[in-house]
């Protein structure tokens, strides 16, 4: 059989012989195109266009040559006789035929009835993150991206079409992985990420919509031939403290004699301030900045192989990413692997198999050592003459700062780590029952666990001194999901109808343990070795959803689109009466262009009108909410205590959004390519925990109160501003606006944390700040000045004064942590093998509470704390007549309370990414023996452009416990960066 | 081969449809629901011992637990930070502040989580008291024991809201001046007026009669006894001026036999051993895993030994001077002087540093203590100040000299009231150099109508930066060195958010 079969290959190779096949390669304009890859199908034989066009290469009849060249068209040419080739490439501005994954199913292009962005592998290469919204932040209109903090290994948030919920908790978007929802992947392994935004699509996944949806899809072998790639990207990073500069020695000591102008001369009283704080200090100068955060290096190398053979296919990569903290002793390292693989059991039943693991390592810090190092002063030095952090306590003599700590010692004395392992094993069963008739499905089981170490030597200086502390908390989490779903596809002429239906099962289980404990040996550093106060801590959860799902879409002529989709879901969450919610969902299209009077008009690629509606959900309140429950984890005197926690609510149900999408895509001159979007969404019976009166003994309970709505516009522009034969300028440009008011909210109820309240009222914006507000500073007084205001008995306002006593000033809303607008603007510049991409991003219209300014730039309320360096246009008050922005040290009784004082404009253009990338030309790389080589470089946040006077104008947008939107407070700084990239194809 | 195929996604679905079927709720790990508490075996008895835990945990409150946050810490820097016992020696963004300064206001953290929190004792208390009351079966002595000190936590949580939110019991018509919301149970609606401050007192005196009635005699200092429910009367009684019933209750206490003073060797110890100590009546029990460190113990504002605490607080001046009368008074030991290299006194924000030590050291811990709620020399002093308002003069020395011979004074009794006094200064002066730092003096002072003197350098003095202390000259110039004692910031606000969702609650 095997000499049979060599037989008939030898006889076909005899037959074929090789001949130089040549040719040229134009755009559509008759411009020569240099740099284009022709390559045999399935082979490794290839070349490129040289300046003229030109290529040749040896092929044989019967041989299909694929073109191939970036911002065209990929074109096949079969090769017949040997005349020369005269090849016209299409430009692909418009590749309406590009295959969208969407979660349960896949479509074109031009199937979409509903507001849908992708963005693929190529796009996110200007950033080196582990981070995905840092990577697609400013490049799809609508999603706003926040990064708060700089901690390595953070992530940021990211809110899709405004805010619409406003309960504690998750309000990220839901994440699907390879088509099951939840997941773990690595940024190098993304092919394309997937955003849906209304609910024309995000209505297939109903309950847990109300968010929007990412679907990230990994990659898969594109060519049968094993493609080797590997890439690596090595960097620096530094701290970006944007506006905030600590004071030197030299500012901090004049700034600390305003303490000590007397009231009645308004002149320094030099010799009092001489006796307490002795010229010499000003030879004291110890920068706390520049000696806790130095320049980090960033690394990530990434090694993928993929082929495909017969009936197997594969991909396997495995990333390495580690990433320097720029604060002292902090970092985050990651090693992920992943195997994709498909196998082809029959003709009819496929099999797919995506294993995911992924270990990371996290050096945390702790909240006070980042505190202290901003605030101590610089005539504290935190270094003996040795070099090593000295080890302070309130008994030490001739330290200055407030507190007797030097976080600097703390630092070398603790760990705050954090490790973390997970797991994700896909099964995909596809078989195809009848030619009409399909079954999929979809398995996954995730396993994650965590543990959290925080240690304090009894070394360290401070409340564990002598004891050390040691607190280590295990987290598992185990999920499974099964989605297993019948596919249909009918075709009969024009008309065209498939759909899906099915049923979803997703069980979670949660347990975490956790331990701690004091009395801890020198050099030692686990819980064995505690010998007192000893803790343990443990408890578990779980949350089951049951779905049904189905949709059936129907098309005619591919010039009408219809999509109706329906998901019933229930979940443990809510009280068994309300446990079953329904989802459906309507989208339609008409694609314009598709009609047979716009065919004569050329100068447009496509035209389409898009609508849809429909309910999505949102069910992340956590287990047994709706309980009256005395909680058990305390205890009195050794004994098991219960104490009262839930107040009972078997009426609470589901919060839901009805969501109108209407869309317009228009390309045209084969150039541009414009797409506008117009929404609203009101979310009904928003889950809120309402305000009970303390007496109770309870502070709130979960209710359902009151309604948001967010419209808003979106636009996206993509156009290829210029191109001759070797530049190309493409723009890309996205703006969104979206509005949000209350309603249906019986009680105003605000939160408040440190002091700072948000109202939640009718017809107002959620996060609305509430402050007393502030007027400036008394010229003749040097006192601050706020505003009361007066009211008659009806609650009408009467009158506005000025006053300097802080009780009186009245709370009024001062703000909004939402911005009006925010976008994004992408550039390419390409010259030949060159490419220069640059990133911008833009926010306008939002309120910072600048928290940190309570602290660094008060009126001496706190003289052992070091100042922030003013603005320029800041003035202190030092006598009669003067204009200030800063009141009187000496008459600032309550001038740093909260107040709008610390509230600014948090609107911001910055520089978010600039690219430079060589390709090297193919017949270079070919004669090295390789498939491909790229070179490039990045730098991320190069500048920013704000009148936010802090460290930057991206802030927290999360309600947590210690945090609120809008509010900016100490924190890690952001990083600024530059990395070279290296990637080899072979 | 197509019928396997079938057969097999038909076998897929129908495992999983069954797997879809699972029962659906899901009950917390770590808590009870509220019906099913009289169904478990030690269902009340938890809740109880729930109840006497939130005196000392530190529960979410706002979206977080603030270390700040506990209700023995609360209970005794709302009171003593604002008497002139204690010396405020820092500005600082904790809301202990506002209760030196006076500057209070509806928002301020501490006086809204002891509100929030003494009310959450009462829903526990109330849940126990209905579920006895309300079955047959809890007829057994320690179901007896169990409600009435539930009777016995509600009352003192009331009473203690009382002295915080309402005026003293002489300052105006009792009848008409506001109490606080009686919570009488833990399903009430949500939005309910307070009463008058008799009818209070009354809700109070009537729960502790019920409790005392219940309860078992005194055996452990962690638990309300019988006893402990007659010494509550017995300054109930005094603040409500019903000195013959404050008396009575105080001699039930003392006839009893179950306690003894400390004598002036053992006292120095009391404090840090108040578990075990005769002299206590209540006290609330905190293991060494309640110990709640620098950012929440009661003793790191007051001490410091270098490390554990803030020690931003001390010993005022003018308490100091009042214990100057005698150097051998043993209550000198709970005053810890920080010096200098030099011998000097150590100033803080130039401040003398003088630490208060009466809530550290159990365990040897710096942060560590057991606070007495309620304590045997007490009884001694509400019996002899009922007897001096009743100018009943031997008696009330008597009393005052009981305290004065375990204190080290054994040789400087009081046999007479001394020129310029009267007898119930005698008693006062006894009571704040006993009581001091146990949130006494600023409530004595207030129904005595004696005026907060604070004639001394301290950050109670508003705007006072540290260029502005003069330690050779007492403070002068500056304004509100004397507080009146029926001031009305005397009071603390109301929670701003019971006024809120309560609409039928009204304003201090």
């Amino acid at each position: 059989m095997k000499k049979i079969l060599f037989l008939i290959v030898a006889v076909f190779s005899v037959s074929f012989v090789n001949a130089q096949v040549s040719g040229f390669v134009f755009d559509e304009e008759s411009n020569v195109l240099p740099g284009v890859t022709v390559v045999i199908k399935s082979t490794n034989t290839g070349t490129v266009t040289d300046v003229d066009g030109a290529f040749t290469i040896q092929a044989k009849d019967g041989d299909i040559l694929e073109l191939s060249f970036i911002g065209f068209q990929k074109q096949d040419i079969t090769v017949k006789g040997g005349k020369t080739l005269n090849v016209y490439l299409k430009q692909d501005i418009v590749n309406m035929d590009e295959v969208v994954v969407m979660g349960y199913s896949d479509k074109t292009k031009t199937e979409i009835s509903s507001s849908v962005a992708v963005v693929d592998a190529e796009q996110l290469k200007d950033v080196t993150s582990d981070d995905l919204g840092t990577m697609i932040q400013g490049k799809v209109s609508g999603v706003q991206v926040v990064n708060s903090t700089g901690q390595p290994g953070s992530s940021s948030q990211i809110r899709i079409r405004g805010i619409s919920t406003i309960k504690p908790g998750n309000e990220e978007p839901l994440y699907v992985v390879d088509g099951i929802i939840g997941g773990t992947f690595d940024p190098n392994d993304i092919e394309t990420v997937t955003i849906l935004k209304d609910a024309g699509a995000t209505g297939m996944y109903g309950a847990r919509a109300n968010k929007g949806v990412i679907i990230v899809t990994t990659k898969k072998a594109k060519e049968g031939k094993p493609l080797v790639t590997f890439k690596t990207s090595v960097g620096m990073r530094m701290a970006d403290q944007g506006h905030l500069t600590m004071m030197n020695s030299q500012d901090f000591y004049n700034t600390t004699q305003e303490l000590y102008r007397d009231p009645e001369t308004h002149e320094i009283d030099k010799i009092k301030f001489y006796q307490d704080f002795p010229q010499s200090l000003q030879q004291r100068d110890f920068n706390w900045i520049e000696e806790s955060f130095k320049p980090g290096m960033v690394q990530n190398y990434h090694l993928s192989v993929s082929g495909k053979k017969n009936d197997f296919s594969y991909y396997v990569s495995g990333t390495y990413y580690d990433e320097e903290g720029t604060f002292t002793n902090t970092g985050y390292k990651k090693l992920n692997l992943r195997a994709n693989t498909d196998y082809e059991i029959s003709k009819r039943v496929t099999l797919r198999n995506n294993i995911n693991i992924r270990n990371s390592y996290t050096k945390s810090y702790d909240y006070m050592d980042m505190y202290y190092t901003y605030l101590n002063l610089p005539w504290d030095n935190a270094f003996d003459s040795t070099g090593h952090a000295r080890y302070i306590d309130s008994k030490t003599p001739d330290w200055w700062s407030r507190d007797n700590i030097n976080p600097l010692h703390t630092i070398d004395n603790s760990d705050h780590n954090y490790n973390d392992f997970s797991l994700d094993y896909d099964l995909v069963l596809d078989v195809k029952i009848l030619d009409w008739l399909s079954f999929t499905s979809s398995n996954r089981m995730s396993f994650s666990t965590g543990k959290s170490h925080d240690f304090v030597s009894p070394l360290a200086a401070g409340t564990f001194h002598d004891k050390g502390y040691i607190y280590e908390n295990q987290t598992n989490w185990k999920g499974f999901v099964s989605t297993n779903l019948f596919k249909f596809n009918f075709e009969k002429g024009k008309h065209n109808i498939n759909g899906l239906a099915g049923f979803e099962v997703n069980n979670g289980y949660f347990n975490f343990m956790s331990v701690e404990g004091k009395g801890l040996p020198e050099g030692f550093d686990v819980p064995s070795v505690a010998s007192n106060e000893l803790q343990i801590a443990g408890s578990n959860t779980k949350d089951y959803f049951r779905s049904f799902i189905s949709q059936v879409n129907y098309n005619y002529n591919r010039t009408y689109f219809l999509t109706a989709s329906y998901r019933i879901d229930a979940t443990s969450n809510f009280p068994p009466d309300s446990r079953i919610a329904h989802f459906p969902s309507i989208a339609a299209s008409w694609l314009m262009s598709n009609m047979d009077f716009m065919n004569n008009m050329n100068w447009w690629n496509i035209m389409k009108i898009r609508a849809s509606y429909g309910v999505t959900g949102d069910p992340d309140i956590g287990a047994s909410r709706y309980m009256g429950l005395f909680s058990l984890n305390t205890q009195y005197n050794g004994n098991p205590a219960a104490v009262p926690y839930q107040l009972q609510n078997y009426n609470l149900t589901w919060e839901k959004t009805n969501e109108l999408n209407l869309g317009f895509d228009f390309g045209f001159f084969n150039r541009f390519n414009f797409t506008v979007d117009v929404y609203k969404n009101v979310t009904k019976n928003l889950i809120v925990l309402a305000s009970q009166p303390l007496s109770q003994g309870f502070e709130y309970r979960w209710e359902n109160a009151g309604e948001v709505a967010n419209t808003g516009i979106e636009f996206a522009l993509d156009a290829i501003a210029v191109q001759t034969k070797s530049f190309e300028w493409r723009v890309g440009l996205s703006f969104a606006k979206n509005k949000n008011i209350l309603s249906g909210i019986d009680k105003p109820f605000y939160t408040t944390v440190g002091g700072v309240s948000q109202i939640y009222r009718n017809d107002a914006e959620i996060y609305t700040f509430v402050l007393p507000k502030w007027l400036g500073v008394d010229p003749e007084t040097g006192a601050p000045i706020w505003e009361k205001i007066n009211k008659d008995e009806q609650g009408n306002i009467i009158s506005r004064e000025e006053t300097s006593n802080y009780a009186e000033a009245t709370p009024q809303e001062v703000g909004n942590a939402l911005p009006d607008f925010i976008g994004g603007i992408n550039t390419t510049l390409r010259y030949k093998n060159l490419e220069l991409f640059a990133n911008f991003v833009y926010q306008y219209g939002n309120d910072i509470y600048n928290s940190t300014r309570r602290y660094m730039d008060h009126d001496g309320h706190e003289p052992y704390y070091n100042y922030m360096e003013p603005a320029d246009d800041w003035v202190r008050w030092k006598k009669p007549g003067d204009q200030a922005t800063h009141p009187s040290m000496l008459n600032a009784e309550l001038s740093r309370e909260n107040s709008s004082r610390f509230l600014e404009d948090g609107s911001f253009f910055r520089l978010n990414s600039v690219s430079l990338a060589y390709t090297f030309p193919q017949q270079m790389v070919k004669r090295i023996k390789l498939r491909g080589l790229k070179l490039s470089v990045n730098a991320n946040n190069v500048f920013t452009i704000t009148n936010f006077w802090g460290q930057d104008p991206e802030v927290n947008l999360q309600q947590a416990d210690w945090s609120m939107p809008g509010v900016s407070d100490f924190k890690y700084p952001i990083n600024k960066q530059i990395v070279f990239n290296l990637e080899i194809k072979l | 081969m197509k019928g396997i195929k079938i057969y097999l996604v038909v076998m897929i679905v129908a495992l999983l449809a069954v797997q879809s079927c699972t029962k659906m709720d899901v009950f917390p790990s770590d808590q009870i629901t509220t019906g099913s508490i009289p169904e478990t075996a030690d269902g009340i008895l938890n809740v109880t011992n729930g109840n006497y835990s939130m005196f000392k945990d530190v529960l979410e409150f706002n979206g977080f637990k603030d270390d700040n946050n506990c209700y023995v810490r609360q209970y005794f820097q709302m009171s003593d930070f604002a008497s002139n016992d204690i010396v405020c020696g820092q500005k600082t963004e904790d809301p202990l502040y506002y209760s030196f300064t006076y500057t209070h206001s509806p928002d301020q953290a501490n006086a809204r989580y002891f509100w929030y929190i003494s009310y959450k004792i009462i829903n526990g208390a109330n849940t126990v008291i209905e579920i006895i009351n309300g079955d047959d079966k809890f007829n057994d002595d320690v179901s007896k024991d169990l409600l009435g000190q539930n009777y016995f936590l509600r009352a003192n949580c009331h009473f203690n809201l009382l002295r915080f939110y309402s005026k003293s019991y002489n300052d105006g018509d009792p009848n008409s001046n506001l109490g606080v919301i009686l919570r009488e149970s833990a399903s009430e609606e949500g939005e309910k007026a307070r009463a008058t401050l008799e009818e209070t007192y009354n809700f109070v005196i009537s729960d502790l009669k019920i409790a005392a009635n219940l309860m078992k005699s005194h055996s452990l200092n962690e638990y309300a006894s019988k006893e402990a429910a007659w010494a509550l009367l017995s300054r109930v009684y005094l603040y409500k001026e019903e000195y013959n019933l404050s008396i009575a209750y105080a001699d039930s206490v003392i006839n009893s036999g179950k306690f003894t003073l400390e004598t002036a060797a053992s006292f120095p110890s009391y404090f840090a051993n108040s578990l075990n100590s005769n002299e206590s009546i209540w006290s609330i029990a905190f293991t060494s895993s309640d110990n709640r460190g620098k950012f929440g113990s009661i003793a790191s504002m007051l001490y410091s030994d270098g490390n554990s605490g803030w020690g931003e607080e001390f010993a005022s001046d003018s308490y100091r001077e009042l214990l100057s009368e005698n150097m051998n008074d043993v209550r000198w030991s709970f005053i810890d002087t920080l010096y200098n290299d030099d011998g000097n006194v150590q100033t803080k924000n130039g401040i003398k540093v003088f630490y208060i030590t009466k809530f550290s050291f159990q365990d040897g811990d710096p942060n560590l203590s057991s606070p007495s709620m309620l304590r045997y020399s007490e009884v001694y002093l509400n019996r002899g100040e009922s007897y001096a308002h009743l100018n009943n003069e031997t008696s009330a020395l008597d009393d005052v000299n009981t305290i004065r011979e375990n204190r080290g004074l054994e040789n400087d009794l009081v046999n007479s009231v001394p020129s310029g006094k009267t007898i119930v200064d005698v008693v006062l002066e006894e009571r704040r150099r006993e009581l001091a730092f146990e949130s006494s003096t600023v409530f004595d002072n207030r129904r005595n109508k004696i005026d907060l003197e604070r004639k001394y350098w301290g950050y109670h003095i508003k705007g006072l930066t540290p260029a502005g202390v003069d330690q050779n000259n007492p403070p002068s110039g500056y304004d509100e060195l004397v507080i009146p004692w029926n001031d009305s910031r005397g009071v603390y606000y109301i929670p701003v958010d019971e006024i809120i969702a309560n609409p039928l609650c009204i304003q201090n």
